[in-house]
Parts: structure tokens; C-alpha cells; sequence
């Protein structure tokens, strides 16, 4: 009994380190320091992303900043927020490109390019990882 | 095709890069007027059933099981799109697909080719060839890498036969906290030769209203659609009918596709939280011809570990009838009788082919590289004992009421 005990109490400890070190690469989500934005909703930042909202909650217009395909920040920003692997990202934006609908959100290779952007417009939002976060920025949602 | 759409597509290909070519001295420039997308489907299917062919949609020849044991037909295509935002309010779309066509060809033909008006963010119209998107999956079944399965279940999406129409279309949505609800509205027409000599189906003066409501993960739509539908292929053989007076003329006006309303309601959920789905859909339409009356659904379930999605469905089509008493043969000479009989007969085997059939589906999509996946999918279809299912081609040797297993593996891409 006891060794079935320690089994568990071990593959409970390791779940659990697996889940910190999931946890420590923490992406945010923001916007300028300049925008009027102080706080969104999972809801509203995946649903801009998605294309789904074009306005931020105060009615003024809301341009999303993805970044690459294949980056560590973008594959946990879609996980976190909406369980979504890469592939259904992808599969997403396809319904909406071979429907005529739309495009996906300008992306950029980098954290730091993506900051560059968004202190450029108030109208824009990011998401970048929290280390990167500085006075020019505002965390809007950190998921 | 239409003469006047393909008119409209080429003009729509040949304006657009004059746009481009103005724009090209601005910042702008051609690079993000315009973007080039594709996709495709490379697949082989497999069907049981040696006396006739199946497919996934009618307006295909042939398929597999008695033209190929394993056909590549079902599934493969190949298609291209051109999209172009001339301004942020007006953009352009041109999608070409290449894949079996009703006469066995390859020909590319033009799927869409419209011109959008963003009003505001939230209303839209468009002036051109769209898909309906009379189902959940209507307008993105050719994609196949945005589909769960290998096909969406072809009893519900082949209730109504759904081709590429030309008119007007317009979206609006309304955003309310977490609710967003969309209203996509329709005038089109659409020309769709269907194949094996059973005529053109004219589609004209389709109304088409869906509304979409999306709250986090969950989707709720209706959708509703009102038609004139023409195929008169098989005037003649009504037409005979009339020459045994108000019998035969009630039976002639019943089951001909003269210009007749063709209502379809459909309701349909999905509720996808990431790491598994449930979608459901329900549709019913009446066509007032030998097409009959049918009610179909289907529910399918997945889920999705590492990159994989293992799924199964079940999907059933039912016919409101299969068979008419046709003409009444008593106080008929002999020899006029037989003759009545045989068109009875004729009647019959034509509305034996509205479906009445169950499929039960198992497969999985594995997501094995960027842009790619890999489908595998086992149906097993049982037929209703009156009807031949949705199966074309159908030998002497077919017989309805029977089961079928059909086996099929895709890649689908998008680049």
C-alpha cells in the first residue's frame, strides 16, 4: 500500500512540475500605453484575433498583431486562450479565406517587433511575452 | 456554366490587376492588394458495393465501388483563389477548383467570383458567385482541411444538392457582450448540369436566410431557403401519364420539377471548446417533384489528443415516400393495363432514389505536418428497404435495402 502511495505521490509531483514549467512562459496580451484599453476578456481578445470583433468594447477600432506561424509565443497565446492547436488556427482562418470572408491579422516574426507596432498605434493589440513588457505597453489580459 | 457568370468571373480576373498595376507606385503595391491561397485533396476511396457508385456528390459521373474498386474521384481536387483588397472597404474574390466535373472532365470551372462592400465592419454585400451556405459546412465542403471528417455526412449535405449560385449577398452582425449573432441573406440562381443524361436542375428566384448565433464556444444557426426548381429531364416520361386523363394528369403535376417551390429549413449546433467538438445538424425540404419530401440529421462527436482527432458519427436520411400506387389499373383494357403498369413500375424505381439511408462513421484526422493532415474514414451505410440510398450508377444487379461499407484516406493541404 504504502509503495503504490509513493508511485503516486511521485507521478503527482512530476505532473505538477510539468504543469509550472507549462506555466512559467508567460505570454500577455497588450496594448499601447497610449490606448484607453485597461482590461479585456479572454473572450474579446480571441474573438479579435478571430476576427470576429473589429472593435474594442469603448467602440474604437481594434487591429490585431499576430505573430508567426511555428512561434513559441503565438502556439501558447492560442492554447491558453482557446485551446487551439496550430492546426486549428489554420484551419480557422481557411473557412474564412476560401469563403471569401477575410484574412488573417498581419503577423510579425518577433516579440519585440510586435511591441515596436503596437506603441506605433493606440488601435492596435498584441501579445508578447511578459518579460518584454515596459512602461510603452499595457497588459490588457494575462491569461 | 453559365455563360453570363463566366462572362462576369473573366471580367472580374481581368480588372482586377488593372487595379493592381495603378496601385503598384503607392506604398501599397501589388504584394498586399493582392494574395494568392490554395488548397486541395488528394484521396482514394473504397466501396462494397460492386453494383453501383458511390460519391460524395451527385453532380460527379462515377465514383467507387462498380466504375473502380478504389477511386481517386471522390475526394481529390485541386483548387486556387485570388483575393484582392482594392480599398478597405471593396475587395475581390476569384476561386478556381479543379476536380470531376458532371461529364467526366477535369475542366477548371469558376467556384467563386464576387465583389464585396464592406459598409461598416459588421455589413457586407456581395455581387457575384458565392457557395450558400445552407449548412454549417456548405461553403467550405471542398476545403477539405477544414473539415473534421474526410466529407461532411452526404445524408444531410445531400438533402439539397448544393451548386455555385450567382446574385447578391448580405451579412450583418451584431455584437452584443459575449453573444455575437450573424444575418447572411440571399438572391441567387444557379444552372447545375448533372450528370448520366438526368438533366439541368435551374435553380431560380432562391431566397436564402441564415442566422448564426456564437457565444464562446458554442454555435447555434438556422437557416431557411425558398427555390423554383426546373429539371425537366423527365417531362417526357410524366408527360405520358396525361394520356390517362385526370388520373394521370394528377400524378404528371405531382411529380414533375416545372418551376415547383422548394422549401428547406435547416437547424443546426456545434459546441467546440478546443480539446473536443460536437456538431449536430437537422434539415428538412420538400420539393413538390419526384425529388419527394426527406428529413435528415446527423451527430458527430471528436476529440482531439496530440495530432490526432478520432471522431465518430452517425447521420441518417429519411424519405417521407418511396413508392405511389401510380395509375389505377381497374376497368382498363388489357392491354392499356400492362402499359399503365409498366409506367407505375418506371414511377416507382425513380422515386426509389430519394434517399432513405443510416451511415455510422468512424475515422480520425492527424495533423502530421504543417498545412497538412491525413484522414481516414470507415462508413457503414445501411439502405432504407425501399430505397437505393445515395448511390449512382446502379447496375442490374443492385438491389435496394442493402448495406455498404465504404473506406476512404485523404491529405488534404492549404498553401
Amino acid at each position: 500500500m504504502q509503495f503504490i502511495y509513493r508511485i503516486a505521490s511521485a507521478v503527482l509531483a512530476c505532473a505538477l512540475s510539468l504543469n509550472i514549467s507549462v506555466v512559467r512562459a508567460d505570454v500577455v496580451a497588450v496594448v499601447s500605453s497610449k490606448s484607453q484599453i485597461t482590461t479585456l476578456s479572454k473572450n474579446q481578445v480571441i474573438d479579435i484575433f478571430l476576427g470576429k470583433r473589429t472593435r474594442f468594447p469603448d467602440g474604437s477600432s481594434a487591429i490585431p498583431i499576430d505573430q508567426a506561424e511555428g512561434s513559441a509565443a503565438r502556439d501558447e497565446f492560442y492554447t491558453r486562450l482557446a485551446d487551439m492547436s496550430p492546426a486549428q488556427v489554420k484551419a480557422f482562418w481557411a473557412r474564412i479565406i476560401f469563403t471569401g470572408r477575410g484574412q488573417p491579422p498581419k503577423t510579425v516574426a518577433t516579440g519585440l517587433e510586435a511591441k515596436r507596432l503596437l506603441i506605433a498605434d493606440p488601435n492596435t493589440i498584441g501579445y508578447i511575452d511578459q518579460s518584454l513588457v515596459d512602461s510603452s505597453v499595457r497588459v490588457v489580459l494575462a491569461p | 456554366m453559365n455563360q453570363r457568370s463566366t462572362r462576369f468571373a473573366a471580367t472580374v480576373l481581368m480588372v482586377l490587376p488593372l487595379y493592381a498595376i495603378g496601385d503598384d507606385t503607392q506604398p501599397g503595391s501589388a504584394a498586399s492588394v493582392f494574395s494568392f491561397s490554395g488548397f486541395g485533396t488528394v484521396g482514394e476511396t473504397h466501396s462494397s458495393e460492386t453494383n453501383a457508385d458511390f460519391t460524395s456528390s451527385i453532380f460527379q459521373p462515377n465514383g467507387a465501388g462498380h466504375t473502380r474498386s478504389w477511386s481517386p474521384t471522390v475526394d481529390s481536387l485541386i483548387g486556387g483563389q485570388i483575393s484582392a483588397r482594392i480599398t478597405p472597404e471593396l475587395s475581390a474574390v476569384v476561386q478556381v477548383i479543379a476536380q470531376q466535373n458532371y461529364d467526366g472532365t477535369y475542366r477548371p470551372h469558376v467556384e467563386w467570383a464576387n465583389i464585396k462592400y464592406q459598409f461598416t465592419p459588421d455589413l457586407s454585400l456581395r455581387i457575384g458567385r458565392v457557395e450558400l451556405p445552407t449548412f454549417l459546412f456548405s461553403d467550405t465542403r471542398k476545403v477539405g482541411y477544414t473539415l473534421p471528417w474526410v466529407r461532411p455526412p452526404i445524408e444531410v449535405y445531400s438533402l439539397i444538392p448544393i451548386a455555385t449560385s450567382d446574385g447578391a449577398d448580405s451579412s450583418y452582425r451584431l455584437i452584443l457582450g459575449d453573444f455575437i449573432n450573424t444575418t447572411e441573406g440571399s438572391y441567387v440562381q444557379s444552372n447545375a448540369i448533372q450528370p448520366n443524361n438526368r438533366g439541368t436542375a435551374l435553380a431560380r428566384n432562391s431566397i436564402n436566410f441564415s442566422n448564426t448565433t456564437e457565444y464562446k464556444s458554442l454555435t447555434f444557426r438556422v437557416s431557411y431557403q425558398h427555390v423554383r426548381l426546373t429539371i425537366a429531364a423527365l417531362d417526357d416520361f410524366l408527360d405520358t401519364f396525361r394520356l390517362f386523363g385526370p388520373q394521370g394528369i394528377a400524378i404528371a403535376d405531382k411529380y414533375d420539377s416545372d418551376n415547383k417551390p422548394v422549401a428547406t429549413e435547416v437547424v443546426g449546433a456545434s459546441y467546440d471548446p478546443g480539446r473536443w467538438f460536437v456538431i449536430s445538424e437537422w434539415g428538412h425540404a420538400r420539393f413538390n417533384s419526384f425529388l419527394g419530401e426527406s428529413t435528415a440529421w446527423y451527430a458527430s462527436s471528436g476529440v482531439r489528443v496530440w495530432q490526432l482527432t478520432p471522431y465518430v458519427t452517425y447521420s441518417r436520411a429519411r424519405a417521407a415516400s418511396n413508392s405511389d400506387p401510380g395509375l389505377s389499373l381497374t376497368g382498363l383494357p388489357p392491354a392499356l393495363a400492362g402499359f399503365a403498369a409498366g409506367l407505375n413500375a418506371a414511377l416507382n424505381s425513380i422515386l426509389q432514389q430519394i434517399p432513405d439511408q443510416s451511415t455510422v462513421s468512424l475515422g480520425t484526422r492527424w495533423d502530421f505536418a504543417k498545412s497538412f493532415d491525413l484522414k481516414l474514414q470507415f462508413d457503414h451505410t445501411r439502405i432504407g428497404a425501399d430505397s437505393d440510398g445515395i448511390l449512382i450508377n446502379l447496375q442490374p444487379g443492385f438491389r435496394p435495402g442493402g448495406t455498404v461499407n465504404v473506406f476512404s484516406a485523404t491529405v488534404d493541404f492549404v498553401f
